[in-house]
C-alpha cells in the first residue's frame, strides 16, 4: 500500500523525498491543489471515501499520516 | 469609523486601559463594549446586521452541536445510522443559515448590480417597470464578518469543535472591532479562545503591539495616502493621461493598495496584540510571490484559506467534481486528465475571489484575469517543465527566481489595470494605451510633478517604498526585525521611537493633499 | 531595554512630540489669539482670523485709537483716514469677515466697556438681514475671541494650542514669500484695521469692456436667486438695539451707515423683505442709507459682487458729512428716518444708472518728443507739422486742459470743456521750448512737458560725460513756461531715464521699473528719493505748482512701480500705451495709466483727427 501512495505522490509532486519530510503541509510542499488532486487518486486508487473533513493538514504532514488515514477510512 | 482617526485611537487606549483593569473573569466584557462602541460609531443602525449574523450562526451552531451531541452520546452501533438519519437535518442548518447571511449580502451589496443588469430583460419582458434598488447602507466590514462567521457554522457542521454557549461571546467573536474594517477573517478556534482567555498586563505584548500600530500607520498613511493622490489624480480621469502616466498611475495604485491593506492588517494585529490576542496573519510579502498561485497564498491569506476550506475542498471533493473526474480520467491520457477537475475549481474559487471584492464588471474580470491565468499554468505546467528543461534552468538558480518574482509582479500589476480603472473596458483602453501611447517624455519632463505630489512627496515615496522593501527583504531573508533591534543600544531603540513617531506626524497626520492656501478673503 | 522601560521611553517621547506642536503653534500664532510679541505678524493673523487677531492688536495699541468703525468685510472700504478728518477723531476699522450683526453687538460691547470709545460706526450691509449668528467653515477663521463671547477661553485656546501645525507652519513659509505688495495671505493693513488695497486701488480704471475682462465676476454675473432674509432681521435689529442703547447709556456718538450694494446682488433679494428690513431698522435708528443708487450700477465703483470700493466709501463719507468739495451722485446717500424710510423706499427702489455722459468723459492724449527740421526719427516732427496739427485741433473746436483739469473733472466733478485734448512732450527737449511753446501759444493751446530732472539744461554733454546730447531745456526757460500758464511742468524722474550707453554703472535705470536682484526695500527708497528730486527740482526751479503727474520713462511700469508712486503723491500717471482714456468722475483710478497716442513726423493731420474725435459707442 505504502508503494502504491508513493507512486501516487511523486508523480503528482516529482522531486520530493517522501519518506523523510515530516510537515508536508506546513513546509508548503503540499499546495491545496496537490492535496485536492493526491486525495482523488487515492479514492481512486484505494476505493475510499475520503470527506472533506478530512482535508486537515495533521492528515497530510507525513506519508504516515495518509497511509493511517486511508486506514481509518477502509475500515 | 477609519483607522486614522482620533476617536479610534482613543477608543484603543480606552478600552485598553479598561481591558487590564476590569477582573479577568469578564475582561472579555470590554472588548464586547468597545466593538459595540466601535460599531455603533462607525456604522450606527447597521449594528443591526452584526446581530443579525451573530444571531443567526448562535442559533445554527446550538442546532448543529445538538446533533453533534445526539451522535456522540449513541451506542457505537448507532452511529453510524444515526449520522446518517442526521446528515440531512444538519445540511439543512447549514444551508439555512448560508442562505440567510448571503442573500442578506447579496441584497447589499450585489442586488443593485444585477438590477442594473436585468433592467432591460424586464423591460422586455414587462415594460415600464423599474427594478427598485437598494437604498440601504453597506455596513461596515460586512464581508468579513459574514465569512467569519460562516466559517464557524461549517467547523461545527464538521464537528471540529463544540459551538459556543453564550450570544455574547459568539457576538465578540463576529464582531471584534479591530478586524472589522479591513479583515483578517478569523477561524473560530483560534480567535475565540484568545478573546476569552483572561489575561495579566505584559508590557512586552503592549510594546509589540505599538510598533506594529506604528509600522501599519507609516504604510497607510505615509505611503499609501500619498501615492492616492497621484493615483486619484491620473486614474480617476486616465483619458487626460498619456500611456505611461497611466502605467505610473497603476504602479502607484499597486503601492496605495498593498500599503493601505497591509498597512491595515498591522494595525489590527497590533491593536489586537495589545489585548494579547494574536491574530492571523494576512499577508506574507507578496512582493516576493513566485507565481500568481504563491501571490495568492501571500496576500489576504485569510481570505484565501477560507475560499480554500470552505469553497475549495467541498467542491473538489463534491459528487459531481468526482464524476467529472472519472470522466477526465478515463477520455484524457496523461497528467491533463487528472487535472482538469482541479483546474476548474480553481477557476471557480478565483471567479469567487474576484467577485467577493465587488460588484461589478471589474471584478469579474479581475476574477477571470486570476482564474484564467491561473488555470492555464496548470494546465501547461508539463509543457513548461519540458521547456525549463530543454533550456538548462536550475530551479534554484537565482536568475530563475529573479525572473519568477518579475513575472509573478508583473502579472499582478496588469490584473490592478482591471481592478482600479473606472470601467472594464476602460481598463482594457489603458493597457492599450501604455504599450501603444506611452509617451516616454512624461516621465522626466515635469508631467509628473503636475499630478498632485510634489518633489518632496515623491522622494518621501521613494524613501517610504524603500523602507518598506528593506524590511520585508529582511524578514523574507534573515527572519525577524525586532528581536535583532533588541540587541543594539539604548540610544538606537529611542531613535527606532521617535523617528517613527516624528515621520509619522509630519508626513503622515499632515497629509499629502492639504491645501495650504484656505485664505477666506480673495479679493486682495 | 526591558519593555515596560521601552513603554515609558514611548510614552515619553509621545508627550515630547506633543509639546513641541503645542509650543509651535503657540510660538508661532498664525491666528493672532495669544498676546505675544515673537513672531507677531499682524496683518497675516488677521487675515487668518480678523475677530481673534485684531482683539490681540488692539489689547496693545487702544491708546492709539479713540472711535471704531464695525461691521462686515464691505466696512473696509469706509476708510477711516476720512473719518478721521470729518470727526476729528482716530478710528479703527473692526471690519470681519462674513460679520453678523451678533459679532458686531459683541465686540461693540466689548469694545464700550473696555476701552475709550468716542464715536461708534456701524455698517449695516444687505446680508446682515440673511444671516444672524451664524458660524462658517472653516470655523477658526470665524471665531470669536472668548472675551467678547463670554465662552470658555480654555476650551477656546486649547483649540488654538492642539490645532493642524501644518497652520503654523504655512506663517512660516507666507513669511518667506512676503513682499511689500498685498499677497492672498496679509490682506489687512494693521494700523488701520481695513484691508490693504494698495495694489487694488494703484490699478488702472477705465474702460468699461477692457474693467469687465478683468473683473469677469461682473461680466457674467450669476443668475438672480431669492434669498430669503426673514429669518435673520429681527436677531440683527435686537443686536443693534442693544448697541445703541449701549452708546447712548455712554454717550458715544452711534452712527449707522448702509454699504452700496451691486446693483445684480440686490436683485438676488425679495425687494419686499429689503423693504420691511430697512423700515424697520429705521424704527431702531436713523441711518444713512447707500445701499441702492446709480452708484449700484457702476462695476468701476466695485471690487467685486459685494465689495465697494474705497473711492466710492470716500464719496459717501463725504456725502455724510457735508463735504462739498468732493464729486458725489445726487442720488448717492440719503439720511433715513422713522418719518421719511417709507417715502425713502419708494424711491431709491426706483434706482438706476446714470447715463454715461453725465459721469464719464472720453480724453485723449496726444504725445510728442523732439521737434526738429529732420523728422524722420520714430518720435521726431517737423514745426511745420506740429504747427498744422495744432492748428487742424483749434480750428475743429479742441480746447487744450491739464492733467489737473482731469484730475478737477474726477475728484470734484467739475466739468471739462466739450472737446478736450491733452497735449503732452516727453523728455524735456530745448524744441520744445523753442518751438511748441510759441506755437502752442499762438492757437491758445495748453500742454504739459514731461522733463527728465538730471538732464535738464544739458545743451551740448550727456550730464557730465563728454557724450553729445540733443539739447535739453533749463529751469529757467521751464520757468519762463510755467510763468506763461501755457505750460505745465511734470515728471519724468528725476534720473530713471539713463542712456545706457552713456552711463558708467553696470546697472543703469533706463526706466522706473527695479533692477535685476533690486530689493523692494531697496528700489521703493530709490524712487521715493527720485520723486522727492524731481519734485523739489521743478517746483524750486520753474515755480511750477505741484507737481503730481508722471510720465513713465520708455511706458515701462509694474505694479509695484504703480503703488510706489501713488504713496509718493503722484496720482496721475501716463503710458504710452495707445487709445483714448475714459475718465469716471469719483473714480480717481481712472487718472492712473492713461493712453497716448504716439505723434511723430508720420502722423497726418487727418489721421490725428480720427484719433482725437470722440467714438463713444
Amino acid at each position: 500500500m505504502k508503494e502504491q501512495l508513493l507512486a501516487i505522490l511523486t508523480e503528482a509532486i516529482p522531486g520530493v523525498d517522501f519518506e523523510t519530510e515530516t510537515a508536508l503541509v506546513e513546509d508548503e510542499i503540499l499546495e491545496s491543489l496537490d492535496i485536492v488532486t493526491i486525495v482523488s487518486e487515492i479514492k481512486d486508487a484505494f476505493d475510499v471515501e475520503i470527506s472533506v473533513d478530512d482535508l486537515i493538514p495533521e492528515n497530510f504532514n507525513t506519508v504516515e499520516a495518509m497511509l493511517a488515514l486511508i486506514q481509518a477510512r477502509k475500515d | 469609523m477609519s483607522f486614522t482617526t482620533l476617536p479610534f485611537l482613543v477608543l484603543v487606549v480606552l478600552s485598553v486601559a479598561i481591558y487590564y483593569l476590569l477582573p479577568h473573569r469578564v475582561q472579555w466584557a470590554a472588548l464586547l463594549g468597545a466593538s459595540m462602541i466601535f460599531y455603533w460609531v462607525g456604522g450606527g443602525k447597521t449594528v443591526l446586521y452584526v446581530f443579525y449574523t451573530a444571531v443567526t450562526v448562535y442559533a445554527a451552531g446550538r442546532l448543529l452541536g445538538h446533533y453533534n451531541d445526539l451522535r456522540r452520546a449513541a451506542p457505537k452501533e448507532e452511529k453510524k445510522a444515526l449520522s446518517a438519519k442526521y446528515k440531512p437535518y444538519r445540511q439543512a442548518v447549514v444551508l439555512v443559515t448560508c442562505l440567510a447571511n448571503f442573500v442578506l449580502l447579496y441584497l447589499l451589496k450585489y442586488w443593485n448590480f444585477t438590477a442594473d443588469l436585468l433592467q432591460p430583460l424586464a423591460d422586455v419582458l414587462s415594460p415600464g417597470t423599474t427594478l427598485p434598488l437598494s437604498e440601504l447602507i453597506l455596513p461596515l466590514g460586512i464581508s468579513f464578518f459574514m465569512f467569519q462567521s460562516i466559517g464557524y457554522v461549517i467547523d461545527v457542521y464538521r464537528d471540529k469543535y463544540p459551538p459556543e454557549k453564550n450570544f455574547a461571546k459568539l457576538l465578540l467573536f463576529v464582531s471584534f472591532f479591530p478586524q472589522m474594517v479591513q479583515g483578517p477573517i478569523s477561524r473560530f478556534d483560534q480567535l475565540a479562545p484568545q478573546l476569552l482567555a483572561p489575561r495579566k498586563l505584559d508590557f512586552t505584548n503592549l510594546k509589540y503591539g505599538i510598533q506594529l500600530v506604528m509600522w501599519g500607520y507609516f504604510k497607510k498613511m505615509v505611503i499609501a495616502d500619498r501615492a492616492a493622490v497621484l493615483v486619484n489624480t491620473v486614474l480617476n480621469d486616465p483619458w487626460s493621461h498619456s500611456g505611461s502616466i497611466i502605467a505610473v498611475g497603476v504602479l502607484f495604485y499597486c503601492i496605495q493598495l498593498y500599503g493601505d491593506f497591509s498597512g491595515g492588517i498591522d494595525i489590527t494585529r497590533g491593536v489586537a496584540q495589545l489585548f494579547g490576542i494574536d491574530l492571523a496573519e494576512n499577508f506574507r510579502r507578496p512582493l516576493f510571490s513566485t507565481s500568481l498561485t504563491d501571490f495568492w497564498r501571500r496576500w489576504h491569506i485569510t481570505l484565501g484559506a477560507w475560499m480554500r476550506d470552505y469553497l475549495f475542498y467541498p467542491l473538489s471533493l463534491s459528487k459531481p467534481f468526482g464524476k467529472l473526474g472519472k470522466f477526465t480520467r478515463k477520455h484524457i491520457k496523461g497528467k491533463l486528465g487528472k487535472i482538469i477537475p482541479t483546474s476548474l475549481a480553481t477557476f471557480i474559487i478565483y471567479f469567487v475571489i474576484g467577485i467577493w471584492h465587488g460588484a461589478n464588471w471589474r471584478y469579474v474580470a479581475f476574477g477571470f484575469w486570476n482564474g484564467t491565468i491561473i488555470t492555464l499554468s496548470l494546465l501547461l505546467a508539463p509543457q513548461f517543465l519540458r521547456w525549463k528543461q530543454a533550456l538548462h534552468i536550475k530551479d534554484q538558480s537565482k536568475g530563475w527566481h529573479l525572473f519568477q518574482l518579475v513575472r509573478t509582479n508583473l502579472l499582478v500589476f496588469l490584473g490592478r489595470y482591471i481592478t482600479r480603472a473606472p470601467r472594464f473596458l476602460t481598463a482594457v483602453w489603458m493597457m492599450k494605451e501604455t504599450l501603444l501611447h506611452p509617451n516616454l517624455p512624461d516621465l522626466y519632463n515635469g508631467t509628473l510633478l503636475t499630478l498632485g505630489l510634489g518633489k518632496g512627496d515623491f522622494l518621501l515615496l521613494f524613501c517610504g517604498v524603500a523602507v518598506m522593501l528593506t524590511a520585508e527583504w529582511f524578514q523574507e531573508t534573515r527572519g525577524h526585525i525586532r528581536p535583532a533591534l533588541e540587541q543594539r543600544s539604548p540610544f538606537v531603540q529611542w531613535l527606532a521611537i521617535l523617528v517613527p513617531l516624528a515621520v509619522l506626524f509630519c508626513f503622515g497626520v499632515l497629509r499629502a493633499d492639504y491645501i495650504s492656501s484656505d485664505f477666506i478673503y480673495k479679493q486682495f | 531595554m526591558t519593555s515596560k522601560q521601552w513603554l515609558a521611553l514611548f510614552l515619553a517621547t509621545l508627550l515630547l512630540l506633543g509639546a513641541c506642536v503645542l509650543g509651535f503653534n503657540y510660538w508661532v500664532d498664525p491666528f493672532g489669539v495669544f498676546n505675544h510679541t515673537s513672531l507677531e505678524w499682524s496683518s497675516y493673523e488677521m487675515t487668518r482670523n480678523p475677530r481673534t487677531a485684531k482683539m490681540t492688536y488692539l489689547e496693545d495699541h487702544h491708546q492709539e485709537y479713540d472711535s471704531y468703525l464695525l461691521g462686515c468685510s464691505s466696512t473696509s472700504s469706509f476708510p477711516v483716514e476720512s473719518l478721521n478728518k470729518y470727526l476729528d477723531a482716530r478710528f479703527y476699522n473692526m471690519i470681519m469677515y462674513g460679520a453678523d450683526m451678533l459679532d458686531v453687538e459683541s465686540q461693540a460691547v466689548y469694545l464700550l466697556e473696555h476701552y475709550e470709545v468716542k464715536n461708534l460706526v456701524v455698517n449695516v450691509y444687505l446680508d446682515n438681514a440673511r444671516d444672524y449668528n451664524t458660524l462658517p467653515d472653516p470655523a477658526r477663521s470665524y471665531a470669536m475671541p472668548p472675551e467678547t463671547t463670554g465662552e470658555n477661553p480654555a476650551a477656546f485656546f486649547a483649540d488654538y494650542l492642539f490645532m493642524d501645525p501644518r497652520l503654523s507652519f504655512d506663517k512660516l513659509k507666507a513669511m518667506r514669500a512676503d513682499t511689500i505688495l498685498t499677497q492672498p495671505f496679509d490682506v489687512f493693513n494693521p494700523e488701520t484695521g481695513a484691508y490693504d488695497k494698495t495694489v487694488r486701488d494703484a490699478e488702472s480704471v477705465g474702460n468699461l469692456d477692457h474693467y469687465l475682462e478683468n473683473y469677469p465676476v461682473f461680466a457674467n454675473y450669476p443668475p438672480a436667486h431669492n434669498t430669503t432674509i426673514e429669518a435673520a432681521v429681527t436677531g440683527t435689529l435686537d443686536s443693534l438695539t442693544h448697541i445703541r442703547d449701549l452708546c447712548a447709556q455712554k454717550g458715544v456718538n452711534f452712527l449707522v451707515l448702509c454699504a452700496p450694494v451691486y446693483a445684480d446682488y440686490m436683485a438676488y433679494y425679495d425687494w419686499d423683505q429689503v423693504k420691511e428690513f430697512y423700515t424697520r431698522l429705521a424704527q431702531v435708528t436713523p441711518y444713512w442709507d447707500f445701499s441702492y443708487s446709480s452708484v449700484s450700477f457702476e462695476p468701476r465703483y466695485f471690487y467685486d459682487e459685494t465689495h465697494f470700493r474705497n473711492c466710492v466709501g470716500e464719496m459717501a463719507l463725504a456725502r455724510v458729512f457735508g463735504d462739498d468739495s468732493r464729486y458725489i451722485p445726487e442720488d448717492f446717500g440719503v439720511y433715513v428716518t422713522a418719518d421719511t424710510v417709507q417715502e425713502h423706499l419708494e424711491t431709491m427702489m426706483q434706482a438706476s444708472p446714470l447715463p454715461a455722459e453725465r459721469y464719464t468723459a472720453e480724453v485723449p492724449v496726444l504725445m510728442y518728443h523732439h521737434i526738429d527740421q529732420n523728422g524722420d526719427d520714430s518720435t521726431n516732427i517737423t514745426p511745420e507739422l506740429f504747427e498744422a496739427q495744432i492748428a487742424a485741433l483749434a480750428q475743429a473746436g479742441y480746447t487744450a486742459v491739464f492733467p489737473d483739469d482731469l484730475a478737477a473733472y474726477v475728484n470734484t466733478g467739475k466739468a471739462l470743456p466739450e472737446k478736450p485734448v491733452v497735449i503732452t512732450f516727453d523728455d524735456g527737449y530745448l524744441s520744445n521750448y523753442t518751438y511748441a511753446w510759441p506755437i502752442l501759444e499762438k492757437y491758445g493751446m495748453v500742454a504739459t512737458f514731461f522733463m527728465v530732472g538730471s538732464t535738464t539744461g544739458n545743451t551740448d554733454h550727456y550730464k557730465d560725460t563728454s557724450h553729445p546730447i540733443t539739447p535739453h531745456f533749463s529751469f529757467a526757460q521751464g520757468a519762463e513756461m510755467v510763468a506763461s500758464g501755457t505750460i505745465s511742468l511734470q515728471s519724468h524722474t528725476y534720473d530713471m531715464h539713463q542712456w545706457a550707453p552713456y552711463e558708467s554703472t553696470d546697472q543703469p535705470r533706463e526706466n522706473i521699473l527695479p533692477l535685476a536682484g533690486e530689493s523692494e526695500e531697496a528700489y521703493r527708497a530709490v524712487l521715493a528719493e527720485d520723486c522727492q528730486k524731481i519734485r523739489q527740482a521743478i517746483e524750486e526751479g520753474t515755480g511750477e505748482e505741484r507737481v503730481h503727474v508722471l510720465a513713465y520713462p520708455s511706458g515701462r511700469y509694474n505694479t509695484l512701480a504703480q503703488v510706489s508712486l501713488l504713496e509718493n503723491g503722484f496720482d496721475i500717471t501716463f503710458t504710452t500705451e495707445v487709445g483714448t482714456n475714459t475718465l469716471i468722475k469719483g473714480q480717481p483710478q481712472s487718472l492712473l495709466g492713461l493712453h497716448r497716442y504716439n505723434m511723430n513726423e508720420a502722423v497726418s493731420v487727418d489721421q490725428m483727427m480720427s484719433w482725437v474725435s470722440p467714438a463713444r459707442g
